[in-house]
């Protein structure tokens, strides 16, 4: 399905207006979840981590033990499992539907090929709008990390800043960006895959829903591993 | 055509000639739905083949499959409109895909609709329309491109029957007044019958009117063919479906 999606994307038509739409529904649409997603998960960071650190009077490495963990892991990790949670549950509740009313018989009937109308344009969406939201999530991780270790754990904001810079290898934030591009491939495909095979009436979109963001979440986070692995490697 | 190791069709053959609506019979599950689907290419025949126009299809690619579907009109069950266009953009679906100019496929679908008398529902969305009205605009998507051949698939299941009526001469109008050639697809005895019964034509006033076949005026171009655990049980006119000695026909059409 993929390969077609990639062979789909070189011939025309191309549907720009359904990519625009896919780009503004992924990314936009979701900009506000992985808001908190990264604010929540950097303040915690920095609650544990320096609340451990304490005991060693290590508390000034808060900022660099939050923006590894952030840009490494957390950042990458939990965005595209809340977009699994948000988009690929309504890629898979929309194409599910639409196979279900026949639409998708309809489109074929009508001389479109759906893996290039619908697969594609959600394919490209997930690829570049994942990794720009994990972005996102990685810097307002890090302002959520530095709230919480200035305000709450009396960490100097200097100290938070400097040690979050110094913190940063190239390694990490190409690393960082890799993997949410592969995590967004998965959604696109085991959401679309789910969607199109969609099979028994609306019991059947329930399960294709279901399906697609258990898929998602599991292959995300075993494929983390090993990009994990592979990224370490280069190190 | 087998389907999870069930067979659904064996043995079906048929021919539509030009400006012909074969009507395909038979009881829920029968497989007539499927015959719509094979011709269509949406799904592939276990064996057998399946020629459009004189070209056999039967392995054709999907991408091959793009230039024969544009010969083709298909009217779903439930209308299969796209729940996220407008009706302008349902009907408009094929020319936008094509890439036509916008005063163009407005002119092609403004006409298109009218001939569905629905002109007044152009910009609005397929869930403010009535049931009957989705199929009208069904119908109409499937006409734009002048399609040689148009596939019905149950298009007055669950229909009032006025409304089953409008749909109906619809289907004759299309075939006694443009000559599209049609596969029919339902189980309901009174579409049988208004289809074999009646014709349109054109009166003075230029209106389209509906007359009742008469013993002067026979239809032939309106054949039949009844499907029963998959396999053909009749084909042929209507005289000779009324006629039948068949008991399944007759219980078919038992009053």
């Amino acid at each position: 399905m993929a390969g077609r999606a990639f062979r789909g994307a070189l011939s025309r038509p191309h549907y720009f207006r359904e990519i625009v739409t896919q780009m503004d529904t992924v990314g936009v649409g979701s900009l506000m979840i992985i808001v908190l997603t990264g604010v929540f998960t950097g303040g915690v960071l920095a609650l544990q981590t320096s609340a451990t650190l304490q005991t060693f009077g290590a508390t000034g490495v808060t900022g660099s033990l939050v923006m590894t963990s952030m840009v490494r892991e957390m950042g990458p990790v939990l965005a595209s499992l809340m977009l699994a949670g948000r988009v690929g549950s309504a890629i898979a509740a929309e194409l599910g539907s639409m196979v279900v009313s026949e639409q998708v018989d309809a489109m074929r009937a009508l001389g479109t090929d759906p893996i290039q109308k619908l697969v594609w344009p959600r394919l490209l969406a997930l690829m570049v709008m994942t990794p720009a939201l994990t972005l996102v999530a990685d810097i307002v991780g890090a302002v959520g990390g530095w709230v919480v270790a200035t305000a709450l754990m009396h960490v100097a904001s200097s100290v938070y800043i400097s040690s979050a810079k110094s913190a940063l290898t190239y390694n990490d934030i190409i690393g960082g960006l890799i993997k949410p591009l592969v995590f967004g491939f998965i959604i696109a495909i085991v959401s679309c895959r789910a969607g199109l095979r969609t099979h028994g009436g609306t019991v059947g979109v329930g399960r294709s829903t279901t399906q697609a963001v258990v898929l998602s979440d599991i292959l995300i986070l075993a494929s983390d591993f090993f990009l994990a692995r592979i990224i370490l490697a280069f190190k | 055509m087998a389907y999870d190791g069930r067979m659904i069709l064996d043995e079906v053959s048929f021919i539509v000639n030009p400006g012909e609506t074969k009507i395909v019979m038979g009881g829920s599950g029968m497989g007539k739905s499927t015959i719509l689907k094979l011709v269509l290419g949406l799904i592939k025949p276990n064996a057998g083949s399946i020629l459009i126009d004189g070209e056999d299809v039967t392995g054709s690619s999907e991408r091959e499959l793009v230039e024969v579907r544009k010969k083709i009109g298909m009217v779903f069950q439930d209308g299969a409109l796209f729940d996220s266009l407008s009706v302008y953009e349902n009907v408009g679906y094929r020319l936008f895909e094509q890439g036509l100019p916008e005063p163009e496929i407005e002119e092609t679908v403004r006409r298109t609709l009218r001939f569905v008398n629905l002109e007044r529902a152009m910009y609005m969305m397929p869930s403010e329309l009535s049931g009957g009205m989705r199929r009208r605009v069904g119908i109409a998507r499937a006409l734009v491109g002048s399609p040689k051949l148009i596939l019905f698939d149950e298009p007055t299941a669950g229909l009032d029957p006025p409304t089953a009526r409008t749909i109906l001469e619809l289907a004759i109008k299309l075939r006694d007044l443009e000559g599209v050639s049609s596969i029919f697809v339902t189980h309901r005895v009174d579409d049988i019958k208004l289809l074999s019964s009646t014709f349109a034509t054109i009166d003075e006033s230029g209106e389209v009117a509906y007359q009742q076949e008469n013993s002067r005026l026979c239809l032939v171009n309106t054949r039949f063919i009844m499907l029963k655990d998959s396999k053909v049980l009749f084909s042929g006119t209507d005289e000779e479906m009324w006629t039948s000695s068949e008991p399944y026909i007759q219980e078919f059409f038992r009053e």
